[in-house]
This record gives C-alpha cells, sequence and structure tokens, in this order.
C-alpha cells in the first residue's frame, strides 16, 4: 500500500506534465486522422451494424436479452473500446515515448497514465452517439448514468493493470507486443459484448467465469449505467470485478516498480 | 554541504550477442541456459563532489562514459552500485527539443517540452515571450506553424530557447552548445555564461574545451569509465590536452622491405615536430610545425618532387604545397615543411604526401601519415564560442578613429 501511496504521490507532483501529454496525444491524434472526430463516431457505429446485420439477416435472432438489441450492442461496444484501446496505449506507451525516456527524468507512470486520454476522448464521443441513439428509439436513459465514471474508474484500473504489466515485459521482451491485439481480438468474444450476461447465468460455471473474465462484470456495469432498468448487473458480479480490477491494479504497480529502473537499459 | 555527492558509482552493461531488447523465445532460452555475457563497465567506480556554484565540465574521448555518467545524474538510468546525493531541483537538457512533436505547432511545443523539461504551466506562461525573443524573429512568425515544417536550425533555435529560460539549481548539460549557427552558437554561449555567472551548479561534457576552461572551475576527466583527473579546470585540462596530444609525431621504417611505398619509392622517415613555447606541455595555433619526409628512390636519373596535403577532420583540403622538381639519384632523399605558427586554426588535421615523377606521374601516394590536434588558445577574451574558419591568420588590421566630429 505504501507503494501505491508513493506513487500516487509522484503522479500528482507532476500533474502538469500528465495533462500536457494527455492533450498532446488528443490534438495529434485528431490533427492526423482526416475524419478526425468522426473516426470516434464510424468505429463503433459500424462494429454495431455488422453485428445487427449478423444477428437479424444471417442468424435470425431478434432479442438477445429484453433490451433493445442495438443498445445492447452498442454499450458492449463502447466499453470494449474504451477497455481496449487504452490497454493498447498503456502497453505501448514507454515504447512510444522511447525518446522522452532515454533523455529526461520524470516519474515513467505519467506516460502510462496519460495514454489513456485518446480512449477517453473517442469514449465520450461515443456516449453522446449512443444517447442520440437511444433517443432516437425512444427509449430513456438510464437515471445510473451518473454512476457511470465510477465504471469508467473501475475499468481504467483494470486496463492499467493489465497494462503496466505489458508495458514492463514489452520493453526488454518485444514480442509481448503481438500478444495484445489477440487478447483484444479473443477478448470482444470471451466477453458479453455483443450478448449478455443473460445467457450464460444459469450455467454451473458462470461464477469460474466471472471470476476468470471480470470484464464480464464491467460491461454489464456499464450497461446498468446506460439501458434503463438494466437488472443483468447482481452485486455478486460488481464485487469480483471490482475486486479483481483492484488486485489487477496493485500487481500492475508492483511489477512496474520493480522493471521501470532497467527500462532505459533496452530502448 | 555539497549539492551533488557522488560516491563510487558504477554502472554496468552486459554485451550479450543480442544486446537490448531480446524477443521472448530467446529471453526464455537465456534464463534457461545462462549463457556468458560479456561485461562493461560505461562507469566505473566514479566518485566526485561539488559545492553550490560550482560549475563542472566533463571531459574525455568518445566512450569514455560522460553521457552515461549524466544519465545517472539525472536519474535517467540507475547506477549498477554507488550512491549519489543530489539536494535541489535538477534540470537536465541532454539534447535540444527533447520530446517534440512534429505535428505540433511552434506554440504548442514550447508548452509541451517546457512541462517536460520541468517547468510549470505558470513560469511558461510568463516566460512565453522572451523564449520566443530569444529563438529569434524567424521563429516568432511561424509560431502557429507545426514544427515539422520547422528548417533544422530553427527547430534547434526553438529548442534551445526554452532550454535557456529554465531556472533550476542544478542544470545538467551534454554538448548543447553544439549547435546551430555561428551567430546562434554565440548567443547560447551567452546565455551559458549569465546563467554560469550566478550561483547555479552546472554540470557540462563538451568537446569544446575552451568553453569548459572558461565556463567551468572545475574539471572531470574520465577515460574509459574511471575519472583519470578530477580538480581545478586549468591542471586537469592542461594534463588532457597533453595527454591527447602526441608532441611529436614519427613514422619510421628500418628497412626498405618493411617500408611501405611503391617499387621505385619506399618512405624511410617522416617527422612532424612542433615548436613549444616555454613552459607549453601542448601544441596549440601559436606554434610552428616542422616536417620532415625521408624517402629511398631506386632508379637513377629521377625528377621527382614532392606534394603535400594537408586535410581537416571533414575532409576537406586546407593546403596543397609542392616542393620544386629536382634530379635525384639512387638513394635517400630528404624534403622539409615549416607550417608557421598563426596560421592554422585549433582542430584535427591530417597530412598526406605523394612523391611525383615529371611533375605529372604519380610514384606513390603516402595517404594519413600524420594526424594531429592543434588547441586554442586565447588571451583577453570574453568569447570563447568555436573560432570560424581553417586558418587563423594573423594579418596586420589597424584600426583608429579619423576624427572626432560626426
Amino acid at each position: 500500500m505504501n507503494l501505491i501511496q508513493q506513487k500516487f504521490k509522484e503522479i500528482s507532483s507532476d500533474w502538469e506534465l500528465l495533462v500536457i501529454l494527455a492533450k498532446r496525444d488528443i490534438s495529434v491524434r485528431y490533427k492526423q486522422t482526416i475524419l478526425g472526430l468522426s473516426w470516434a463516431i464510424v468505429k463503433p457505429v459500424a462494429t454495431m451494424l455488422v453485428f445487427l446485420f449478423a444477428y437479424k439477416q444471417v442468424a435470425k435472432i431478434q432479442d438477445i436479452s429484453g433490451y433493445p438489441i442495438q443498445l445492447v450492442i452498442f454499450s458492449g461496444i463502447l466499453f470494449w473500446n474504451y477497455f481496449a484501446n487504452s490497454l493498447q496505449a498503456i502497453s505501448n506507451s514507454i515504447l512510444v515515448n522511447s525518446n522522452l525516456i532515454s533523455k529526461v527524468y520524470f516519474p515513467r507512470l505519467i506516460i502510462c497514465f496519460s495514454s489513456i486520454a485518446v480512449s477517453l476522448v473517442d469514449f465520450l464521443v461515443g456516449l453522446a452517439v449512443y444517447i442520440i441513439l437511444a433517443l432516437s428509439l425512444h427509449q430513456s436513459i438510464s437515471l445510473y448514468i451518473f454512476l457511470l465514471p465510477v465504471a469508467l474508474f473501475i475499468t481504467s484500473l483494470f486496463a492499467l493493470g493489465f497494462g503496466l504489466i505489458f508495458a514492463s515485459f514489452s520493453v526488454k521482451y518485444r514480442d509481448v507486443q503481438q500478444i495484445i491485439p489477440l487478447i483484444v481480438q479473443y477478448g470482444f468474444f470471451a466477453t458479453p459484448i455483443v450478448y449478455t450476461t443473460k445467457q450464460l447465468s444459469e450455467k454451473s460455471w458462470f461464477l469460474y467465469y466471472n471470476i476468470l473474465n471480470p470484464l464480464a462484470g464491467l460491461v454489464e456495469m456499464f450497461r446498468a449505467c446506460l439501458i434503463n432498468q438494466y437488472d443483468l448487473l447482481t452485486a455478486q458480479n460488481v464485487s469480483i470485478s471490482i475486486i479483481a480490477s483492484v488486485l489487477v491494479f496493485i500487481l500492475g504497480i508492483f511489477i512496474f516498480d520493480k522493471r521501470e529502473d532497467s527500462f532505459v537499459d533496452y530502448l | 554541504m555539497h549539492i551533488i555527492e557522488v560516491n563510487s558509482v558504477s554502472k554496468k552493461y552486459e554485451l550479450s550477442a543480442n544486446k537490448g531488447a531480446v524477443s521472448l523465445k530467446n529471453g526464455i532460452k537465456n534464463l534457461l541456459t545462462k549463457e556468458e555475457k560479456e561485461i562493461f563497465w560505461a562507469v566505473n567506480d566514479v566518485s566526485f563532489a561539488l559545492n553550490r556554484g560550482d560549475k563542472l565540465g566533463i571531459v574525455g574521448s568518445n566512450g569514455a562514459g560522460k553521457s552515461t555518467l549524466l544519465k545517472i545524474l539525472s536519474k535517467i538510468t540507475k547506477p549498477t552500485s554507488g550512491e549519489i546525493h543530489v539536494r535541489g531541483k535538477v534540470a537536465s537538457l541532454l539534447e535540444v527539443g527533447t520530446g517534440f512533436h512534429p505535428e505540433l505547432t511552434g506554440r504548442e511545443n514550447i508548452f509541451l517540452n517546457g512541462a517536460i523539461l520541468g517547468m510549470s504551466k505558470h513560469e511558461i506562461k510568463s516566460q512565453f515571450d522572451e523564449i520566443v525573443d530569444f529563438a529569434g524573429e524567424q521563429i516568432s512568425r511561424f509560431l502557429d506553424t507545426p514544427v515539422k515544417r520547422y528548417s533544422s536550425g530553427m527547430y534547434v533555435r526553438l529548442g534551445f530557447a526554452i532550454s535557456a529560460h529554465l531556472n533550476p539549481e542544478i542544470l545538467i548539460v551534454d554538448e548543447v552548445l553544439a549547435v546551430g549557427d555561428a551567430d546562434f552558437q554565440k548567443k547560447s554561449l551567452g546565455k551559458m555564461r549569465e546563467v554560469a555567472a550566478n550561483d547555479k551548479t552546472i554540470l557540462f561534457v563538451s568537446h569544446n574545451l575552451t568553453a569548459v576552461a572558461n565556463l567551468c572551475n572545475k574539471t572531470l576527466h574520465l577515460e574509459k569509465g574511471r575519472v583519470k583527473q578530477f580538480g581545478e579546470t586549468g591542471e586537469v585540462l592542461s594534463n588532457y590536452m597533453a595527454a591527447l596530444q602526441t608532441n611529436r609525431l614519427e613514422q619510421n621504417f628500418e628497412s626498405f622491405d618493411s617500408a611501405p611505398g611503391s617499387q621505385q619509392i619506399r618512405l624511410k622517415r617522416a617527422t612532424l615536430i612542433p615548436e613549444l613555447l616555454e613552459g607549453q606541455t601542448y601544441l596549440d595555433i601559436r606554434n610552428k610545425i616542422n616536417i620532415s619526409i625521408e624517402f629511398w628512390n631506386t632508379e637513377d636519373k629521377q625528377q621527382l618532387n614532392v606534394s603535400l596535403h594537408l586535410f581537416a577532420s571533414t575532409g576537406e583540403c586546407i593546403f596543397n604545397v609542392g616542393t620544386l622538381p629536382g634530379n635525384f639519384g639512387v638513394g635517400l632523399v630528404q624534403a622539409s615543411l615549416e607550417i608557421p605558427g598563426h596560421f592554422l586554426n585549433d582542430g584535427t588535421y591530417h597530412i598526406s604526401f605523394m612523391v611525383v615523377k615529371d611533375k605529372s606521374i604519380v610514384l606513390y601516394n603516402f595517404e594519413e601519415v600524420f594526424n594531429f590536434e592543434i588547441a586554442d588558445f586565447r588571451e583577453d577574451t570574453t568569447w570563447y564560442g568555436k573560432w570560424p574558419g581553417y586558418v587563423r591568420p594573423v594579418f596586420p588590421f589597424p584600426i583608429r578613429q579619423l576624427s572626432d566630429s560626426i
């Protein structure tokens, strides 16, 4: 715990640097791509449309949980994109910023934390799209939306935990970078992103599944915050996911702290 | 109380076949096989201490460990062993424009780079106009252009301008002075001197010994990672220069068979001897240099002459002088040349010469026979940037007042 406290002290003492690095990533991202902001809209919408096509036209599934299928899929994709983009950005943050790290000292964690910024902005843009989508389907937004920052925070802890572990190892072992896209790809289907836990909750192994994949609880937390009267979230899967996220985060910080001194030697 | 204390600091690097990053497969293999690694001590048992206000020059040849030491002192990398105590806020300038992002504008990069170097937003804001001013008029016109469209000169000027407005207690600088055009270098050195005048502590790595001599009160001479000498600048530098230079260069070949050359021409002896002044330990721009060349000629009735080229380290030929052609028989031939003092500028030079037959046929070209260094020497000066030019003659150049009315 002392370590966590010390790390947060480090970060807060260099808060301005964190903010400016985050701003850099955001403005570079929106300057470079021609589509700019619209990219953050097109990507989740396109993904949703593909799955709607697959469900309705190919598999003839009209309903997956009793909630509007568009909203279930779109909220899942919003969650997944935030998690996956953050995870990738954090994992690559040390290597991408190697020129900085080998020339100036600052708490290294700052670069990992600031790399979430772009995913966060994309998420907010997607959230606006979600609200428009919900209203156009004559669905009201859940009153729990004010708890969305909490869900976002816990998801960030989970992404940071994993991301820090990958970042720590990928500096020395470059092929660790290759693993992350695979995790993102398989994780998308192994997690209730384009389906819900309703289809799984009756299974005898559901509890183990929930423990093995804490993202299942996290995505349902997102949906509970977004979809009106969404009741698939249970106290059990919330608590499992929160505990898992905190543990993964602490583990990530711990591993990062052990390895950060040697980063420069491999860059 | 010392502001910086370095106690037997060492940094070890392991050189294995796959240096740096490895693949997971090799990583696991290494764990299993415990392959023998070559160990390299970039910095080895270095100790020194500085007081507040000290300006330390760090000198040494390439690979002496200067940059690694600076990285350790700026906390970028951890030493393998040893301790460092630093009391005060440190800013390190290991390159100009660290973290500049090509897509961002000059304005955005000032804030980014400033923050990376440890300035607060408030500090940057309050000094913004000064920074732009210092960077020059050109930059101020392109302040809202992405820096990827900047020329390399503009890039460097902007980078230095930001660094120059840092306000730490301890400043660590690596070769930043070796950037930009002559004009900007003057400006940078002026700024360095201004900084040096107050009680800031500076650690400064440079190959510009004149700058070290004038800016620094203490000097650390590193050699192969170890401290060769640490102490007052004058003393350390004069020993360093003396060790760096060979005051007498000589090539001597005992027998014709082992000597370089052609069938007809073989080099016997070549010497380069500077005429040092009393008390001088190494060659500087004031000294006369005597060169003597002796070679064997194996054919009779030859019209020969020697043509000598002197090159700068950048490869340009500074001059080419030739002897008059003469008629020589079999035996030993000697040519000698005197390069006057106050002629060549400070720098590294090399000499080649060729033996020519009948004024046009090159019999043999002896390449890079001598490689030597000329040190700078200045008295009564407040400017110590690199003196421009390859030659540095002292021509009569009188200046006088013509009248006292305008």
